[in-house]
C-alpha cells in the first residue's frame, strides 16, 4: 500500500517537473511562430497555433529594415565587455566584503546594492548628461561603463553570498604556503565558487544583450547601435508590425539561448570540481 | 592569519574599481535624484526651490498609494512564486537519480533567455478574454470561471505579477541550485531517500544550508518587485485606468508624461528608501553569523 | 497657381543659395541675392553641385507607411532640390519623448526633429526650439497654408515653433451598414436611440461597438463625442482651463458612457485591445461600430467595401441633432517639424524642415488618401478617395467645430489624467460622479 502512494506520488511529482519544463519551452516556440504570421493571426485568428502559412516575409523584413548584422556584432561586443567588467569588479570588490576584515564592509556592501533600487529611466538625463562630461558620447563605453556600473550591484551580492560559505581554512592554508593574497584569491578562492560565476556571466550577458532603455537614450549613431533597437523600425504610433518583429525577436534570442546553453554546461561541469575542493 | 586579511593595500585594489564605477555612474545620479525631488522642475531648464512640497503632495496623491500597494503586493507574488517554485525545482533537479535533468535544468531557464517583450505577448494572449488560453481551456472544462484578468481593477496586477514571477523564476532557480550543487556531498546524501522523507531532509538540512543564498534571492525578488515597471509598461499601460500603477509607473509618467520631473524624482526617492529598508530588514533577519560548512 | 508655385521655387532657391552662403561664413549683400535668382534658374545643377554639402540630423518617425511613405517621399524630393544637403535619420522611438528630452538636456538636440505640442511647451521654456515666426515670413510658409489649419502653424502664444503638415483630424464613429439593416436597426441619431441600438445588438450576440480601448486616447475620443453634444469645445475647454468638469456636458457625457458600457457597448476586456484586435472585429464584421480618426477610412473600405459609412455622433436629443452635428471630436494643433536653435546650420535646417513638412502633406494628399493635412496642395490625387473620404470632404467646410485628440491636448498633467480616467470609466468600476470629483480636484 505505502510503496503504490509512494509510486503514485513519484508519478505526480515527476509529471510536475515535466509539464512545467514544457510551460517553460512553449514561449520559445510560440516566438517561433509569431514571427512567421501576420497581425491578424496573431491577434485574432490564430494566435496559439502552428502559422498556417509561413511568412518568411516576416524575416526578409526585418532583416532589410536596418543592419542587422551590424546591430549583432556591437550587441556582442558590448555583452563580452560588460560580463567581463562586470565580474572582475563585483568578483574583487564581494571578496573583500564577506572575506576580509575592515571597518564599514557591511555599509560598503549595501551602498553597492543601492543600483538596484534605483528605476533607471529617473536616472537617465543625468546620466546622459554625465556619459558627455565624460567624453563617452557616440563610443561604445558609453553603454558599457553604465552596464558595467548597473550589473554591479545585483553580482556583487551574489557573489557575496557564495565568499561567505568558504571556509577560511582556504586563505588559511594561502598563508601558511606564504601566497600573497591576490594569489590565494585567484587560484584557491575563485575555483571554489565557479558554479556562480558561471551563473552570473549568463545572468550579464543577458541583461546586456536584451536592454533597451539605456541603449535607446545614450546611443545615436546609427554604427553602434545594439539589436534591441531594432525594435524601433517595427513599432509606429499606431501601429506595429507584430510578425517582422517577432522575427527580430527570434534573430536576437538564438544567440542568448547558445550562450545559455554552453555556460550552463559549464555551471554543471564546475559543480563537481567546486564540491570536491570543499569536501 | 587576521593581519593576512586586513591588508589595507589589498583591500583597496579589491574594492576601489567597482566603488569608482558604482559612484561615478549610480551613486551620482542617485543624488541627483534626490536633489531634483525638491524641484519644480519639468526636466529642462530652470527649476524653482519648493523643499519637501512633492513628498508633501506625494502623500496626497491618491495614485501614490495605489503604486505604493501595487508593488508591495507584486513583489509578494514573485517571493512566493519565484523562491518557492525555483527553490522547488532547483532541489529537484539536483537530484542525480531524476531522468532527463539536463533537459529539465536547461528548459526551466528558457523564459529569463526571452526578451520581455515577448512574454508579455504571449502573455496578452493567454489572457484574453475571448480568445485567450485560459479562458477557453475553462469554457472546453465547462466551467464558468471566465475571469477578466487585465481589465479587472483589482486582478490586475496580480495577473501581471504571475507573468513577471514566471519568466524570472529561472534566476532564482539556477542560483538555488548553484548553490545547492556547491554544498558538500555528504550534507545532500540524506536527501537521497524518496518520499516523505526527502521533504523533511530538505527542509531540515538543505534549505537552512541555502540561507546566504536566500538572503539575496529575497532581496532580488522584494527590489524587482517593488521596481516592476516594463511588464505593466507593456501589458497595461497602467491600466485599466489607474489600476495597475507601481512607483517607477508614476515617476515614469509624472517625468515623461506630465513634464513633473521633480515630483517623479520625489517617487523615485520613496522607491529608493523602500527598498534600502527591505534590503536592510532582510539583512537584520538573515543576520546571524557566517557558517561553514 | 503655377505661378505661384514657380515663384516660391525660384525664391526657395534663391533662399538656399543665401543661407548656405551664410553657413559658408560668405558674406552677403543684396545685389549678390538678385544676381544668384538668375543664376538659378540658368544654371542649377552647376550651382547645387558647387554647394559645400551640408549634414543635417533629423529625428523623425519610421516605422509603418503611414510615417515610412512620406518620409522617403520627401527625401526624395529633396535630393532633387537642395543635392547637398544630406540627412541623416534618427529613428524616433515610442517612448514619450525620453530620447529627444534626453538630447535637449544634454545639448545634442537633433538639427531637425518632430516636435508635438508636449514637446513645443516642454522646450521653448528652455531654449530648445527656434522661433520660426522669420523663417514662416521668409519662406512664404504661411500663404501655403490651408486658412482653416492656421491653428495648427501658431502656439497660443503667436509664435511658430514647427512647420505643421498633418491638418485638423477628426474622430469618426463608423458603422457596418450591413449589420445595422439585417437587425432593423436605424443609424442612430439620439443618445436614446444608440442605446436602444447597443441594447438591440447586445442582444443578438453582436458586439455594439469596437474600442482599442488600450490606447488610452481613443477612450478620450468616446468621452468627447459625448461632451461635445452640449459643449462643442469638449475637452478642449478644459485643457486650456476654462471650464470644470462637473459642467453638464461632462457629467452627461461620463454618466452615459457609464450606462452605455452597462448595457454592453464594447466588447469583453475593451480595456486591453489594441488596434489590431479591434478594427478585427469591425472588419470582419462581428462589431457593429468602431471608432477611430479619419484615417481608418482607408483600411475600413479596403476591408468591408461600400458596407461600411460613418455616422454623424448621436445628438443629446432630437431638438439638437441638427444643430450640432456638425460639431466633431478631434482636431490638430500645433505640431510637425522643429528645428534646434543650436544647429550649425540653423536657417539650412529651418528651410529644409520647411520642405519636408510641404512634402510629407503632399505625399499624404496623393498618395495616402489623406485630404486632410495643414498645407495647400497642387499636386495631383495618384489614389482616388473612397466615398467615406469623399462624403467627409464635403462635410469640411460646413464643420462649425473641432477639439482634440488627446495627444494634442496641451496640459500634460490634464492629459495624462483625462486618459486614465476616461479609460477608467469602461471598466465598470468607476462611478460618473468618481470622474467628476477627480477631474475637477486635477483642475483646481
Amino acid at each position: 500500500m505505502k510503496l503504490i502512494k509512494s509510486k503514485i506520488s513519484r508519478i505526480i511529482y515527476q509529471t510536475f517537473l515535466w509539464i512545467y519544463s514544457l510551460i517553460s519551452l512553449y514561449p520559445l516556440v510560440w516566438m517561433v511562430f509569431y514571427s512567421l504570421k501576420n497581425n491578424d493571426e496573431i491577434f485574432v485568428t490564430n494566435p496559439f497555433g502552428f502559422p498556417t502559412n509561413f511568412r518568411i516575409e516576416n524575416y526578409i523584413n526585418a532583416w532589410s529594415r536596418y543592419n542587422v548584422p551590424r546591430y549583432f556584432i556591437n550587441s556582442l561586443f558590448v555583452a563580452f565587455v560588460t560580463v567581463l567588467g562586470t565580474i572582475i569588479l563585483s568578483v574583487m570588490f564581494a571578496y573583500a566584503a564577506a572575506r576580509l576584515k575592515w571597518r564599514l564592509k557591511d555599509v560598503a556592501r549595501i551602498y553597492i546594492t543601492l543600483g538596484m533600487f534605483i528605476p533607471v529611466q529617473v536616472i537617465m538625463i543625468p546620466l546622459a548628461i554625465l556619459v558627455r562630461d565624460l567624453h563617452l558620447n557616440n563610443t561604445y563605453l558609453s553603454l558599457i561603463i553604465p552596464y558595467i556600473a548597473f550589473n554591479l550591484s545585483f553580482s556583487t551580492i551574489v557573489f557575496y553570498g557564495f565568499f561567505r560559505t568558504i571556509p577560511y581554512e582556504l586563505e588559511e592554508s594561502g598563508y601558511i604556503d606564504g601566497a600573497s593574497i591576490y594569489y590565494t584569491f585567484f587560484y584557491i578562492i575563485l575555483p571554489t565558487i565557479k558554479p556562480a560565476l558561471a551563473t552570473m556571466i549568463i545572468f550579464v550577458f543577458l541583461s546586456s544583450w536584451n536592454e533597451f532603455t539605456m541603449a535607446l537614450i545614450l546611443i545615436s549613431k546609427e554604427s553602434l547601435k545594439t539589436l534591441p533597437l531594432g525594435l524601433l523600425f517595427f513599432q509606429g504610433e499606431f501601429t506595429t508590425d507584430w510578425g517582422a518583429m517577432g522575427a527580430a525577436m527570434t534573430i536576437a534570442s538564438f544567440p542568448t539561448i547558445l550562450i545559455y546553453l554552453l555556460f550552463s554546461e559549464q555551471v554543471e561541469n564546475a559543480l563537481t570540481v567546486g564540491s570536491s575542493v570543499k569536501g | 592569519m587576521h593581519k593576512y586579511l586586513k591588508n589595507k593595500v589589498a583591500i583597496i585594489v579589491f574594492t576601489l574599481p567597482a566603488l569608482v564605477v558604482f559612484s561615478i555612474i549610480v551613486f551620482y545620479p542617485i543624488i541627483q535624484t534626490f536633489y531634483k525631488s525638491m524641484f519644480d522642475w519639468n526636466g529642462l531648464g530652470k527649476g524653482t526651490f519648493i523643499f519637501l512640497d512633492n513628498y508633501v503632495r506625494l502623500l496626497g496623491d491618491r495614485l501614490f498609494y495605489t503604486s505604493l500597494r501595487n508593488g508591495l503586493i507584486f513583489a509578494a507574488v514573485l517571493v512566493i512564486l519565484q523562491i518557492g517554485i525555483g527553490t522547488f525545482l532547483a532541489l529537484a533537479v539536483s537530484d542525480v537519480t531524476l531522468k532527463g535533468r539536463s533537459f529539465l535544468r536547461v528548459t526551466y531557464f528558457i523564459p529569463v533567455v526571452l526578451s520581455i517583450t515577448v512574454v508579455c505577448q504571449l502573455w496578452l494572449s493567454i489572457y484574453n478574454e475571448e480568445l485567450g488560453l485560459i479562458n477557453k481551456l475553462m469554457e472546453q472544462l465547462g466551467l464558468s470561471y471566465r475571469q477578466h484578468w487585465l481589465s479587472s481593477e483589482k486582478g490586475a496586477i496580480y495577473a501581471i505579477a504571475v507573468v513577471n514571477a514566471w519568466q524570472y523564476m529561472g534566476y532564482h532557480f539556477a542560483l538555488i541550485f548553484a548553490a545547492v550543487k556547491s554544498l558538500p556531498e555528504q550534507y545532500f546524501e540524506a536527501a537521497r531517500i524518496d518520499g516523505a522523507g526527502k521533504i523533511k531532509a530538505h527542509l531540515n538540512i538543505t534549505i537552512p544550508l541555502l540561507y546566504e543564498t536566500y538572503k539575496f534571492c529575497l532581496i532580488l525578488a522584494i527590489t524587482g518587485g517593488l521596481n516592476a515597471f516594463a511588464n505593466m509598461f507593456i501589458m497595461t499601460n497602467g491600466g485599466p485606468g489607474d489600476a495597475t500603477y507601481t512607483l517607477t509607473f508614476l515617476m515614469y509618467r509624472s517625468a515623461f508624461r506630465v513634464n513633473e520631473f521633480g515630483y517623479g524624482c520625489a517617487a523615485a526617492a520613496v522607491l529608493v528608501i523602500e527598498c534600502l529598508l527591505a534590503t536592510i530588514i532582510i539583512n537584520k533577519l538573515f543576520g546571524r553569523e557566517q557558517i561553514t560548512y | 497657381m503655377k505661378k505661384l508655385i514657380k515663384k516660391t521655387l525660384i525664391m526657395t532657391m534663391a533662399l538656399i543659395l543665401i543661407f548656405s552662403m551664410v553657413a559658408c561664413s560668405s558674406s552677403k549683400n543684396d545685389d549678390a541675392d538678385k544676381k544668384d535668382e538668375i543664376t538659378v534658374t540658368e544654371g542649377k545643377k552647376n550651382e547645387e553641385a558647387k554647394k559645400k554639402p551640408i549634414k543635417l540630423r533629423i529625428y523623425a518617425q519610421y516605422a509603418d507607411d503611414d510615417t515610412k511613405v512620406p518620409y522617403d517621399y520627401a527625401l526624395d524630393a529633396l535630393k532633387k532640390e537642395m543635392p547637398h544637403v544630406e540627412l541623416e535619420l534618427d529613428v524616433q522611438a515610442q517612448d514619450d519623448g525620453q530620447k529627444i528630452k534626453t538630447y535637449a538636456a544634454t545639448g545634442n538636440l537633433p538639427d531637425i526633429f518632430q516636435a508635438n505640442l508636449d514637446i513645443i511647451n516642454t522646450f521653448k521654456t528652455s531654449n530648445n526650439i527656434m522661433v520660426l515666426d522669420e523663417y514662416v515670413e521668409k519662406l512664404g510658409f504661411k500663404e501655403k497654408m490651408h486658412p482653416s489649419a492656421m491653428n495648427t502653424l501658431y502656439t497660443d502664444d503667436g509664435h511658430c515653433y514647427a512647420f505643421p503638415y498633418a491638418g485638423n483630424e477628426l474622430v469618426l464613429l463608423y458603422y457596418n451598414k450591413e449589420i445595422f439593416e439585417q437587425n432593423g436597426v436605424e443609424v442612430p441619431k439620439t443618445y436614446d436611440e444608440f442605446l436602444q441600438a447597443v441594447k438591440v445588438f447586445n442582444s443578438k450576440g453582436i458586439i455594439p461597438l469596437a474600442l482599442f480601448a488600450k490606447e488610452k486616447w481613443p477612450c478620450v475620443a468616446l468621452f468627447d463625442i459625448f461632451a461635445t453634444r452640449l459643449e462643442p469645445q469638449g475637452i478642449l475647454k478644459l485643457d486650456r482651463g476654462e471650464g470644470k468638469a462637473s459642467e453638464e456636458s461632462y457629467t452627461v457625457a461620463a454618466q452615459r458612457i457609464v450606462e452605455l458600457v452597462k448595457a454592453g457597448l464594447l466588447p469583453k476586456g475593451a480595456t486591453n485591445m489594441n488596434y489590431d484586435q479591434a478594427a478585427a472585429l469591425f472588419h470582419q464584421g462581428k462589431a457593429a461600430m468602431f471608432i477611430n480618426g479619419q484615417w481608418e477610412i482607408e483600411a475600413s473600405t479596403e476591408a468591408l467595401g461600400d458596407k461600411v459609412d460613418w455616422m454623424y455622433y448621436p445628438a443629446y436629443d432630437q431638438s439638437t441633432y441638427e444643430s450640432t452635428k456638425y460639431a466633431f471630436s478631434g482636431g490638430g494643433g500645433p505640431s510637425g517639424y522643429a528645428v534646434s536653435p543650436r544647429s550649425e546650420y540653423k536657417d539650412v535646417a529651418a528651410e529644409v524642415a520647411a520642405f519636408i513638412s510641404l512634402k510629407y502633406a503632399e505625399c499624404k494628399y496623393t498618395m495616402r488618401g489623406n485630404p486632410i493635412i495643414a498645407t495647400k496642395v497642387d499636386a495631383p490625387i495618384v489614389k482616388p478617395y473612397p466615398p467615406m473620404m469623399q462624403k467627409l470632404a464635403q462635410d469640411i467646410p460646413k464643420i462649425t467645430s473641432t477639439t482634440a485628440f488627446a495627444w494634442g491636448l496641451g496640459n500634460a498633467k490634464f492629459k495624462a489624467a483625462i486618459e486614465d480616467n476616461a479609460q477608467k470609466l469602461l471598466t465598470g468600476f468607476y462611478s460618473a460622479e468618481d470622474f467628476v470629483k477627480d477631474m475637477n480636484k486635477l483642475l483646481e
